[in-house]
């Protein structure tokens, strides 16, 4: 009987200190964003903002997948214009997963998954939850290094496979 | 104080005898074997290895969903190497049989086992709540959820049910009541409930799904126990079988309930088969053929003989009284770590019980000692269950060993016959002693205990007791 016990209690102790060491806030895990200043186009100083609007709320966007990655190549001279810039669309086994920032001197001001999994019930049920959570740690690390949404575990790897490309296509 | 022990009468003059070199020391090199510190020590370092998995995988977390999801996950995980652990154990790699011992390594996995099935329990449950609890739903609508639209959960759950199933059916309570032949079989249920837990691990498994890696890893640790037990269990005796050809040379009574096997084949040298060692051995005889049970060599293994001796005590062991010569047989082995190998002191003691003197019977033939330096102490309920008292007496004068016969049962005796202090007089100098034990498993831990009261290192024990 006094294995048992040990047993039981040598398990939730170990649990217990495990997860305690991995519970941190988001910020102190995610990557800073590299000085973006010195890389392409836009140049150190921030001016006032040029057009910010991001095409919100859309549904199956077929729109603005068009606008993708010329961003990158050519130097925009526009110094402090918010660009919008879509990343390929990642594929899971419930449907493809696509990803539009909008980004400002390099910072992610907003995220919008224009392309996520509806096909079934069950799919609208957790994404109409997980994407808003994905969007809003998108915008707060402003990097691919964010946690998935523990049950849409295929949306949230899709998520992040098209997240960091549209930030690779932004040069962030 | 009634004294019990019965000191054989014909020893004592000390002879010149069968094997008088008595040079003891470090065993010669002979096939490998691993000690049981070592093997304890790969398997946690395995369970480390799963725990980084997570570790590496996991940035970090928050929140009660989180904290459960990630809990259902190390268990998971912990549970899903479990399993191969407790596949290995069974696997009768030769190393673990000889350096640890089949009776060890089976008490081993019955201990994993029952925390293994905890495991696989507290995993289902945790990520059910930790789901549940991220997406804001009831516990019942996210278990459902989960067995229906999952991938391969559904097919997970009946093999943690069928763990459960074949948990209970190990249980003591349980096993009381089941025959041996049933529980055999419920047992092999394992492997269907392994197969169908495996393909969650990958399509679900968070540790698993994105990572190449981690999934080749995983799976070659499958592979190779799969490959282990295919080896070990099903080739090597085929290709022993074929080798050696095995067949019953003569069945012959010798007392009422024990029997005596003598079986031949050819050989038989190569198998490097020891005193104090046991095989599996399959009869294939009606009624016998569907299991192989372990009976320990009573004598020396000689060219082209192998001797067992049985007590009946189940069906099996009735059946073996009627079998004919010229049956084959299948064994497998040799097992058994209690060997002249283990010891390390001049002088010996074996303290046999019971159905134990089997392997004793073959140590005390062959075991290398000076005369004086070897000590048989036989316990025996009643005595009529003392079996080759004309050869241990034949055996004792020759080699100048001493034998005792302890008879009787405690109720009757009043006192423990093998207690502290009784030993420490019986035999002087018994700290200085290696001792081999071998009994059934109550008489053996109470023999053992009183041996380390009176002084005798735990090093110097050397024990085998089965439980089946």
């Amino acid at each position: 009987m006094r294995r048992v016990i040990l047993a039981i209690v040598g398990t939730a102790a170990g649990l217990v200190v495990l997860l305690s060491f991995k519970t941190h806030s988001t910020s102190a895990a995610a990557t800073p964003p590299a000085a973006i200043s010195g890389t392409s186009g836009t140049s150190g100083t921030s001016g006032t903002s040029g057009q910010a609007s991001t095409p919100a709320g859309s549904s199956g966007g077929s729109s603005s997948s068009s606008s993708s990655s010329s961003a990158s190549s050519s130097p925009s001279s526009i110094a402090g214009a918010a660009k919008t810039v879509t990343g390929t669309a990642a594929d899971t086994i419930y449907g493809p997963v696509q990803v539009q920032i909008t980004v400002k001197n390099g910072k992610v001001t907003a995220a919008q998954a224009v392309q996520y999994p509806q096909g079934s019930p069950r799919d609208q049920q957790i994404n109409s939850y997980a994407i808003p959570v994905l969007n809003q740690e998108a915008v707060s690390a402003s990097s691919a290094s964010i946690d998935a949404v523990s049950e849409a575990t295929y949306t949230s790897g899709g998520y992040v496979t098209s997240l960091q490309s549209a930030l690779d296509k932004a040069a962030l | 104080m009634r004294h019990n022990w019965i000191m054989s009468s014909t020893t004592m003059a000390p002879r010149h005898g069968y094997l008088a070199t008595g040079a003891p020391g470090p065993s010669p090199a002979g096939p490998p074997r691993t000690q049981p510190a070592t093997v304890l020590t790969v398997i946690a370092a395995g369970a480390l290895a799963a725990i980084l998995l997570w570790w590496h995988q996991t940035p970090s977390i928050h929140g009660l969903g989180d904290w459960l999801t990630n809990a259902g996950r190390l268990t998971g995980l912990l549970a899903g190497y479990g399993v191969v652990v407790l596949v290995a154990l069974m696997a009768r790699l030769p190393p673990l049989e000889r350096g640890v011992g089949a009776d060890q390594l089976a008490r081993w996995h019955a201990m994993g086992g029952r925390y293994t099935v905890c495991l696989v329990v507290t995993h289902a449950l945790l990520i059910t709540w930790g789901y549940a609890v991220t997406a804001h739903t009831g516990i019942i609508s996210q278990a459902n959820a989960l067995l229906m639209s999952y991938p391969d959960v559904l097919m997970a759950t009946v093999g943690a049910l069928l763990f459960v199933g074949v948990g209970i059916s190990s249980a003591r309570a349980a096993r009381r009541r089941l025959r041996y032949e049933t529980w055999y079989y419920l047992h092999f249920y394992t492997y269907l409930a392994i197969a169908l837990a495996f393909s969650h691990q990958f399509a679900v498994g968070a540790q698993f799904m994105t990572s190449l890696p981690a999934r080749v890893f995983w799976g070659g640790l499958y592979a190779c126990v799969a490959a282990a037990i295919l080896w070990y269990r099903f080739v090597t005796p085929a290709r022993q079988a074929a080798r050696h050809r095995m067949r019953v040379i003569s069945v012959r009574r010798e007392a009422p309930g024990v029997v005596s096997v003598v079986i031949g084949g050819r050989h038989l040298q190569e198998l490097r088969a020891e005193s104090g060692q046991f095989f599996r051995w399959r009869f294939l005889a009606r009624g016998l053929w569907w299991v192989s049970s372990p009976y320990s060599l009573s004598a020396p293994p000689e060219p082209g003989r192998l001797r067992i001796t049985v007590k009946a005590l189940g069906e099996h062991s009735h059946a073996l009284a009627r079998l004919r010569p010229g049956t084959r047989v299948l064994a497998e082995g040799p097992y058994g770590a209690l060997t002249s190998a283990m010891r390390s002191q001049r002088r010996v003691l074996l303290i046999a019980g019971g159905v134990g003197i089997t392997p004793m019977r073959a140590l005390f033939q062959t075991l290398p000692a000076r005369p004086g330096d070897l000590t048989l102490v036989y316990r025996a309920s009643e005595p009529g269950d003392v079996v080759f008292r004309d050869e241990l007496e034949r055996l004792a004068r020759a080699r100048g060993a001493r034998l005792f016969f302890v008879v009787g049962r405690r109720a009757d005796l009043g006192q423990d016959p093998l207690s502290a202090a009784t030993l420490r007089a019986r035999i002087p100098g018994l700290d200085q002693h290696d001792v081999y034990v071998c009994g059934p498993a109550g008489m053996t831990s109470a023999v053992i205990r009183e041996l380390r009261t009176a002084g005798v290192h735990r090093r110097h024990i050397h024990h085998e007791s089965f439980e089946f």
